[in-house]
Protein backbone atom coordinates (compact mmCIF):
# COMPACT_ATOMS: atom_id res chain seq x y z
CA UNK A 1 0.00 0.00 0.00
CA UNK A 2 2.85 2.39 0.79
CA UNK A 3 4.61 1.48 -2.21
CA UNK A 4 1.52 2.24 -4.42
CA UNK A 5 0.94 5.79 -2.79
CA UNK A 6 4.62 6.75 -2.69
CA UNK A 7 4.83 5.33 -6.64
CA UNK A 8 1.64 7.38 -7.36
CA UNK A 9 2.87 10.55 -6.39
CA UNK A 10 6.35 9.84 -8.05
CA UNK A 11 4.43 9.30 -11.24
CA UNK A 12 2.72 12.75 -10.33
CA UNK A 13 5.98 14.25 -9.32
CA UNK A 14 7.76 13.34 -12.73
CA UNK A 15 4.72 15.03 -14.70
CA UNK A 16 5.29 18.08 -12.86
CA UNK A 17 8.71 18.36 -13.57
CA UNK A 18 8.39 17.98 -17.41
CA UNK A 19 5.54 20.77 -17.06
CA UNK A 20 8.34 23.02 -15.48
CA UNK A 21 10.88 21.64 -17.58
CA UNK A 22 9.15 22.89 -20.66
CA UNK A 23 8.19 26.11 -18.81
CA UNK A 24 11.86 26.63 -17.84
CA UNK A 25 12.98 26.43 -21.47
CA UNK A 26 10.10 27.57 -23.56
CA UNK A 27 8.55 30.40 -20.97
CA UNK A 28 4.90 28.81 -21.49
CA UNK A 29 3.04 26.49 -19.13
CA UNK A 30 0.97 24.45 -20.36
CA UNK A 31 -0.18 21.35 -18.23
CA UNK A 32 -0.78 18.86 -20.88
CA UNK A 33 2.09 19.17 -22.77
CA UNK A 34 4.04 16.39 -21.69
CA UNK A 35 1.18 13.89 -22.05
CA UNK A 36 0.41 14.81 -25.68
CA UNK A 37 4.16 14.86 -26.54
CA UNK A 38 4.52 11.22 -24.95
CA UNK A 39 1.30 9.97 -26.36
CA UNK A 40 2.81 11.50 -30.07
CA UNK A 41 6.15 9.77 -29.50
CA UNK A 42 4.68 6.23 -28.71
CA UNK A 43 2.60 6.37 -32.01
CA UNK A 44 5.76 7.51 -33.92
CA UNK A 45 8.40 5.10 -35.68
CA UNK A 46 11.34 4.22 -33.40
CA UNK A 47 14.17 4.17 -35.73
CA UNK A 48 17.06 2.02 -35.42
CA UNK A 49 20.47 2.62 -36.63
CA UNK A 50 22.01 0.49 -39.32
CA UNK A 51 24.98 -0.83 -37.41
CA UNK A 52 24.13 -0.53 -33.99
CA UNK A 53 25.00 -2.74 -31.10
CA UNK A 54 21.45 -4.10 -29.88
CA UNK A 55 22.08 -4.55 -25.89
CA UNK A 56 23.94 -1.66 -25.32
CA UNK A 57 21.52 0.31 -27.58
CA UNK A 58 18.49 -1.17 -25.88
CA UNK A 59 19.93 -1.25 -22.44
CA UNK A 60 20.64 2.51 -22.08
CA UNK A 61 17.58 3.72 -21.75
CA UNK A 62 16.00 1.48 -19.48
CA UNK A 63 19.12 1.34 -17.55
CA UNK A 64 18.60 5.12 -17.04
CA UNK A 65 14.71 4.91 -16.05
CA UNK A 66 15.63 1.95 -13.57
CA UNK A 67 18.98 3.60 -11.70
CA UNK A 68 16.91 6.88 -11.36
CA UNK A 69 13.49 4.47 -9.67
CA UNK A 70 16.03 2.52 -7.56
CA UNK A 71 18.04 5.17 -5.99
CA UNK A 72 14.37 7.04 -5.59
CA UNK A 73 12.85 4.38 -3.77
CA UNK A 74 15.13 4.57 -0.76
CA UNK A 75 14.24 8.77 0.06
CA UNK A 76 11.21 9.41 1.86
CA UNK A 77 8.63 11.48 1.62
CA UNK A 78 7.33 10.97 4.83
CA UNK A 79 7.74 8.69 8.41
CA UNK A 80 5.61 6.35 6.97
CA UNK A 81 5.58 6.82 2.89
CA UNK A 82 8.87 5.30 2.16
CA UNK A 83 8.69 1.90 0.07
CA UNK A 84 12.18 0.03 1.75
CA UNK A 85 13.50 1.23 4.38
CA UNK A 86 17.51 0.70 4.39
CA UNK A 87 19.72 0.80 7.29
CA UNK A 88 22.42 2.02 4.09
CA UNK A 89 20.38 4.62 2.57
CA UNK A 90 22.28 6.98 1.65
CA UNK A 91 24.97 4.89 0.39
CA UNK A 92 22.33 2.93 -1.38
CA UNK A 93 21.47 6.04 -3.56
CA UNK A 94 25.53 6.42 -4.34
CA UNK A 95 25.34 3.70 -5.56
CA UNK A 96 22.35 3.33 -7.60
CA UNK A 97 23.08 6.50 -9.22
CA UNK A 98 26.82 5.06 -10.40
CA UNK A 99 24.56 3.48 -13.34
CA UNK A 100 23.36 6.64 -14.10
CA UNK A 101 26.94 6.90 -15.87
CA UNK A 102 27.20 3.53 -17.25
CA UNK A 103 23.84 3.83 -18.90
CA UNK A 104 25.11 7.06 -20.78
CA UNK A 105 27.86 5.24 -21.75
CA UNK A 106 26.11 2.51 -23.07
CA UNK A 107 23.34 4.70 -24.83
CA UNK A 108 26.35 6.47 -26.55
CA UNK A 109 28.21 3.43 -27.68
CA UNK A 110 25.28 1.76 -28.83
CA UNK A 111 24.05 3.43 -31.75
CA UNK A 112 27.28 3.48 -34.13
CA UNK A 113 27.36 7.45 -33.96
CA UNK A 114 30.29 9.87 -34.09
CA UNK A 115 28.13 12.28 -31.74
CA UNK A 116 26.87 9.53 -29.53
CA UNK A 117 29.68 8.45 -29.01
CA UNK A 118 31.66 11.54 -28.33
CA UNK A 119 28.68 12.23 -25.93
CA UNK A 120 28.89 9.11 -24.01
CA UNK A 121 32.63 9.77 -23.09
CA UNK A 122 31.90 13.39 -22.60
CA UNK A 123 29.78 12.11 -19.48
CA UNK A 124 31.99 9.67 -18.48
CA UNK A 125 34.51 12.51 -17.88
CA UNK A 126 32.04 14.72 -16.65
CA UNK A 127 30.73 12.08 -13.69
CA UNK A 128 34.88 11.74 -12.77
CA UNK A 129 34.21 15.26 -11.66
CA UNK A 130 31.40 15.34 -9.82
CA UNK A 131 31.25 11.54 -7.98
CA UNK A 132 33.31 13.12 -5.42
CA UNK A 133 30.64 16.18 -4.91
CA UNK A 134 28.06 13.64 -4.51
CA UNK A 135 29.78 11.21 -2.19
CA UNK A 136 31.21 13.70 -0.11
CA UNK A 137 28.85 16.31 1.06
CA UNK A 138 26.43 12.98 1.48
CA UNK A 139 29.23 11.50 4.62
CA UNK A 140 29.05 14.76 6.39
CA UNK A 141 25.20 14.55 6.31
CA UNK A 142 26.11 10.71 8.14
CA UNK A 143 28.21 12.15 10.06
CA UNK A 144 25.70 14.19 11.92
CA UNK A 145 22.72 12.05 11.66
CA UNK A 146 25.23 8.80 12.90
CA UNK A 147 23.29 6.83 10.71
CA UNK A 148 23.20 5.92 6.59
CA UNK A 149 19.44 5.62 7.25
CA UNK A 150 17.67 8.30 5.34
CA UNK A 151 14.86 8.58 8.37
CA UNK A 152 17.34 9.18 10.57
CA UNK A 153 19.16 11.88 8.53
CA UNK A 154 15.62 13.79 8.06
CA UNK A 155 14.83 12.89 11.89
CA UNK A 156 18.47 14.37 12.71
CA UNK A 157 17.63 17.77 11.40
CA UNK A 158 14.70 18.76 13.47
CA UNK A 159 17.22 20.92 15.37
CA UNK A 160 18.38 22.93 12.09
CA UNK A 161 18.28 22.15 9.00
CA UNK A 162 21.56 20.44 7.02
CA UNK A 163 21.23 23.48 4.80
CA UNK A 164 22.22 25.73 7.90
CA UNK A 165 24.31 23.45 9.42
CA UNK A 166 26.92 22.32 6.34
CA UNK A 167 26.17 25.19 3.64
CA UNK A 168 28.89 24.52 1.90
CA UNK A 169 28.08 20.87 1.69
CA UNK A 170 24.53 22.17 0.28
CA UNK A 171 26.33 23.81 -2.38
CA UNK A 172 28.53 21.19 -3.58
CA UNK A 173 25.64 18.22 -3.66
CA UNK A 174 23.29 20.79 -5.32
CA UNK A 175 25.77 21.27 -8.20
CA UNK A 176 26.08 17.63 -8.64
CA UNK A 177 23.26 16.83 -8.53
CA UNK A 178 22.78 19.28 -11.56
CA UNK A 179 26.20 17.64 -13.16
CA UNK A 180 24.03 13.85 -12.24
CA UNK A 181 20.90 14.99 -14.81
CA UNK A 182 22.97 16.88 -16.96
CA UNK A 183 21.15 19.88 -16.78
CA UNK A 184 22.55 23.11 -18.05
CA UNK A 185 25.05 24.25 -17.62
CA UNK A 186 26.19 20.45 -17.49
CA UNK A 187 24.62 19.28 -20.65
CA UNK A 188 27.96 18.41 -22.36
CA UNK A 189 26.55 14.69 -23.36
CA UNK A 190 23.71 16.05 -25.25
CA UNK A 191 24.18 19.09 -26.22
CA UNK A 192 21.75 20.08 -28.25
CA UNK A 193 23.80 23.10 -30.18
CA UNK A 194 27.08 21.07 -31.08
CA UNK A 195 25.89 17.37 -30.97
CA UNK A 196 22.94 17.50 -32.39
CA UNK A 197 21.31 15.50 -29.47
CA UNK A 198 24.63 13.32 -28.78
CA UNK A 199 23.67 10.40 -26.57
CA UNK A 200 20.11 10.57 -27.34
CA UNK A 201 20.51 11.73 -30.72
CA UNK A 202 19.60 8.28 -32.10
CA UNK A 203 16.60 7.82 -30.26
CA UNK A 204 13.55 7.96 -31.81
CA UNK A 205 9.72 6.87 -30.85
CA UNK A 206 9.17 4.97 -28.07
CA UNK A 207 12.89 4.65 -27.15
CA UNK A 208 12.73 8.48 -26.63
CA UNK A 209 9.73 8.15 -24.07
CA UNK A 210 11.65 5.88 -22.18
CA UNK A 211 14.53 8.07 -22.58
CA UNK A 212 12.86 11.14 -21.58
CA UNK A 213 11.10 8.82 -18.91
CA UNK A 214 14.08 8.42 -17.29
CA UNK A 215 15.44 11.69 -17.18
CA UNK A 216 12.65 13.40 -15.36
CA UNK A 217 12.61 10.80 -12.57
CA UNK A 218 16.39 11.03 -12.64
CA UNK A 219 15.29 15.02 -12.57
CA UNK A 220 13.22 14.12 -9.63
CA UNK A 221 15.19 12.04 -7.49
CA UNK A 222 18.25 13.89 -7.13
CA UNK A 223 15.58 17.17 -6.31
CA UNK A 224 13.94 14.48 -3.45
CA UNK A 225 17.56 13.64 -2.22
CA UNK A 226 18.58 17.31 -1.75
CA UNK A 227 15.20 18.00 0.38
CA UNK A 228 15.45 14.68 2.23
CA UNK A 229 19.72 15.94 2.88
CA UNK A 230 19.82 18.91 3.00
CA UNK A 231 16.24 20.84 3.26
CA UNK A 232 15.08 18.79 6.15
CA UNK A 233 12.72 16.61 4.35
CA UNK A 234 9.13 16.35 5.33
CA UNK A 235 10.21 18.56 8.58
CA UNK A 236 7.74 22.03 8.89
CA UNK A 237 4.72 23.07 10.38
CA UNK A 238 1.03 23.17 9.68
CA UNK A 239 0.93 21.19 6.77
CA UNK A 240 0.82 17.45 6.56
CA UNK A 241 4.87 15.93 6.37
CA UNK A 242 4.20 14.37 2.43
CA UNK A 243 3.02 17.67 1.61
CA UNK A 244 6.48 19.30 2.86
CA UNK A 245 8.53 17.14 0.99
CA UNK A 246 6.98 17.51 -2.35
CA UNK A 247 6.80 21.52 -1.40
CA UNK A 248 10.76 22.16 -1.44
CA UNK A 249 11.15 19.02 -4.06
CA UNK A 250 9.16 21.37 -6.33
CA UNK A 251 11.29 24.22 -5.13
CA UNK A 252 14.73 22.68 -5.58
CA UNK A 253 13.50 21.11 -9.26
CA UNK A 254 12.69 24.75 -10.04
CA UNK A 255 15.92 26.26 -8.79
CA UNK A 256 17.81 23.20 -10.53
CA UNK A 257 16.27 23.79 -14.36
CA UNK A 258 16.39 27.58 -14.18
CA UNK A 259 19.59 28.46 -12.47
CA UNK A 260 21.25 26.93 -15.99
CA UNK A 261 19.51 29.35 -18.13
CA UNK A 262 21.65 31.88 -17.32
CA UNK A 263 24.71 30.11 -17.40
CA UNK A 264 27.41 29.33 -20.43
CA UNK A 265 27.73 25.33 -20.93
CA UNK A 266 30.53 24.26 -19.46
CA UNK A 267 33.15 22.16 -21.14
CA UNK A 268 34.00 18.78 -19.50
CA UNK A 269 37.40 19.52 -19.13
CA UNK A 270 36.71 22.33 -17.41
CA UNK A 271 34.08 20.73 -14.96
CA UNK A 272 36.74 18.51 -14.12
CA UNK A 273 39.27 21.11 -13.22
CA UNK A 274 36.81 22.92 -11.30
CA UNK A 275 35.32 19.60 -9.78
CA UNK A 276 39.02 18.67 -8.72
CA UNK A 277 40.73 21.64 -7.52
CA UNK A 278 38.11 23.64 -6.02
CA UNK A 279 35.35 21.04 -5.17
CA UNK A 280 37.02 18.23 -3.77
CA UNK A 281 39.01 20.41 -1.26
CA UNK A 282 36.29 22.42 -0.17
CA UNK A 283 34.39 19.23 -0.03
CA UNK A 284 37.23 18.46 2.95
CA UNK A 285 36.77 21.48 4.34
CA UNK A 286 33.51 20.86 4.80
CA UNK A 287 33.91 17.66 6.67
CA UNK A 288 36.32 18.30 8.84
CA UNK A 289 34.11 21.74 9.40
CA UNK A 290 31.43 19.24 10.53
CA UNK A 291 33.50 16.63 12.46
CA UNK A 292 34.47 19.95 14.54
CA UNK A 293 31.34 21.17 14.62
CA UNK A 294 29.58 17.94 16.33
CA UNK A 295 32.93 17.56 18.27
CA UNK A 296 32.73 20.88 20.48
CA UNK A 297 28.59 22.02 19.19
CA UNK A 298 25.72 20.97 21.74
CA UNK A 299 25.05 17.53 21.36
CA UNK B 1 11.02 -6.30 6.67
CA UNK B 2 14.17 -7.85 7.19
CA UNK B 3 17.53 -6.52 4.77
CA UNK B 4 16.79 -9.51 3.12
CA UNK B 5 12.92 -8.80 1.99
CA UNK B 6 13.86 -4.85 1.38
CA UNK B 7 16.77 -6.45 -1.49
CA UNK B 8 14.10 -8.53 -2.71
CA UNK B 9 11.76 -5.71 -2.55
CA UNK B 10 14.47 -3.57 -4.62
CA UNK B 11 15.02 -6.47 -7.21
CA UNK B 12 11.62 -6.36 -7.71
CA UNK B 13 11.57 -2.86 -8.42
CA UNK B 14 13.96 -2.92 -10.78
CA UNK B 15 11.91 -6.20 -12.88
CA UNK B 16 9.17 -4.13 -12.43
CA UNK B 17 10.52 -1.03 -14.21
CA UNK B 18 11.91 -3.32 -17.10
CA UNK B 19 8.39 -4.75 -17.38
CA UNK B 20 7.00 -1.27 -17.74
CA UNK B 21 9.27 -0.32 -20.55
CA UNK B 22 8.59 -3.54 -21.77
CA UNK B 23 4.76 -2.75 -22.00
CA UNK B 24 5.39 0.34 -23.65
CA UNK B 25 7.03 -1.15 -26.43
CA UNK B 26 4.18 -3.31 -26.81
CA UNK B 27 2.02 -0.20 -26.93
CA UNK B 28 4.11 1.46 -29.56
CA UNK B 29 4.19 -1.69 -31.22
CA UNK B 30 -0.03 -1.56 -31.34
CA UNK B 31 0.37 1.57 -32.98
CA UNK B 32 2.00 0.49 -35.81
CA UNK B 33 5.80 -1.14 -37.04
CA UNK B 34 8.38 1.28 -38.58
CA UNK B 35 8.50 1.31 -42.54
CA UNK B 36 11.89 0.24 -44.17
CA UNK B 37 13.02 2.98 -46.14
CA UNK B 38 16.85 3.83 -47.41
CA UNK B 39 18.80 5.88 -45.56
CA UNK B 40 16.80 6.12 -42.37
CA UNK B 41 18.90 3.68 -40.66
CA UNK B 42 22.31 6.61 -41.30
CA UNK B 43 23.66 7.37 -37.77
CA UNK B 44 23.11 11.64 -37.75
CA UNK B 45 26.61 12.87 -39.24
CA UNK B 46 26.44 14.45 -42.45
CA UNK B 47 23.48 12.52 -44.29
CA UNK B 48 25.89 9.49 -44.77
CA UNK B 49 27.99 6.80 -43.21
CA UNK B 50 30.63 8.15 -41.72
CA UNK B 51 33.56 7.17 -43.54
CA UNK B 52 35.83 6.14 -40.49
CA UNK B 53 34.67 3.51 -38.30
CA UNK B 54 33.05 4.85 -34.96
CA UNK B 55 33.75 1.60 -32.82
CA UNK B 56 37.68 2.51 -32.31
CA UNK B 57 39.70 2.88 -29.34
CA UNK B 58 38.84 6.71 -27.97
CA UNK B 59 41.92 8.93 -26.49
CA UNK B 60 40.00 9.24 -23.08
CA UNK B 61 42.14 12.47 -22.05
CA UNK B 62 41.38 12.66 -18.08
CA UNK B 63 43.02 9.61 -17.55
CA UNK B 64 45.03 11.59 -14.78
CA UNK B 65 41.74 12.52 -13.46
CA UNK B 66 40.38 9.07 -13.58
CA UNK B 67 43.24 7.06 -11.66
CA UNK B 68 43.12 9.72 -9.05
CA UNK B 69 39.66 9.25 -8.75
CA UNK B 70 39.97 5.65 -7.96
CA UNK B 71 42.17 6.14 -5.24
CA UNK B 72 39.38 8.53 -3.62
CA UNK B 73 36.58 6.02 -4.44
CA UNK B 74 38.46 3.46 -2.43
CA UNK B 75 38.71 5.97 0.38
CA UNK B 76 34.87 6.70 0.58
CA UNK B 77 34.78 3.28 1.05
CA UNK B 78 36.12 3.48 4.42
CA UNK B 79 34.42 7.21 5.04
CA UNK B 80 31.37 5.43 5.57
CA UNK B 81 31.54 3.27 8.41
CA UNK B 82 33.68 6.03 9.87
CA UNK B 83 31.31 8.61 9.31
CA UNK B 84 28.20 6.31 10.94
CA UNK B 85 30.43 6.03 14.47
CA UNK B 86 32.03 9.29 14.63
CA UNK B 87 30.19 11.18 16.91
CA UNK B 88 30.55 8.38 19.28
CA UNK B 89 34.31 7.46 19.17
CA UNK B 90 34.74 11.69 19.09
CA UNK B 91 38.31 12.89 19.03
CA UNK B 92 40.05 9.77 17.98
CA UNK B 93 37.79 9.18 15.08
CA UNK B 94 38.54 12.76 13.54
CA UNK B 95 42.50 12.45 14.53
CA UNK B 96 42.66 8.73 12.46
CA UNK B 97 40.68 10.49 9.79
CA UNK B 98 42.09 13.51 9.80
CA UNK B 99 45.77 11.82 8.93
CA UNK B 100 44.16 9.70 6.62
CA UNK B 101 42.61 12.41 4.57
CA UNK B 102 45.66 14.58 4.82
CA UNK B 103 47.45 12.11 3.21
CA UNK B 104 44.91 11.60 0.69
CA UNK B 105 45.17 15.44 0.21
CA UNK B 106 49.17 15.24 -0.48
CA UNK B 107 48.34 13.19 -2.72
CA UNK B 108 45.71 14.83 -4.65
CA UNK B 109 48.54 17.88 -4.29
CA UNK B 110 51.23 15.77 -5.49
CA UNK B 111 49.11 14.84 -8.58
CA UNK B 112 48.31 18.36 -9.02
CA UNK B 113 51.63 19.60 -8.91
CA UNK B 114 52.99 16.88 -11.40
CA UNK B 115 50.03 18.37 -14.34
CA UNK B 116 47.91 14.98 -13.81
CA UNK B 117 44.89 17.01 -13.00
CA UNK B 118 44.70 18.45 -16.60
CA UNK B 119 43.54 17.38 -20.12
CA UNK B 120 46.43 15.41 -21.23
Amino acid sequence: MTLVAYLLLVFVGAYVVAVVEEWSTSGRLRPTAPLLHGLALLARESLTPRRHDRNLFEAGPTLLLVAAVLALVALPLAPGLLPVELATGALWLNAALVYVAVALLMAGWGPDGAYAMVGGFRFVGQFIGYAMLIVMPVTAVAMRAESLATIAVVESQAPLWNVLAQPLGFVLFLVAAMAVCFLPPFDQPVAAAELAGGVFGEYTGVRLVVVRLGRLVLVLTLALSVTVLFLGGWLGPWLPPAVWSLLKTLAVVLVMLSVGRYLPRLRTDWALEWGWKLGIPLALVNILWVGVVLLVGPA
Amino acid sequence: MSPLQQYALLFGMAVATVGFVAMLYLIARSFGRTVAEPAKDVPFTAGTLSRSPVWVRYHVRYYGFALLFLAFDMEMAYMYPWAVVYREVGMVALLDMGVFLAILFLGLVYGWSQAALRRQ
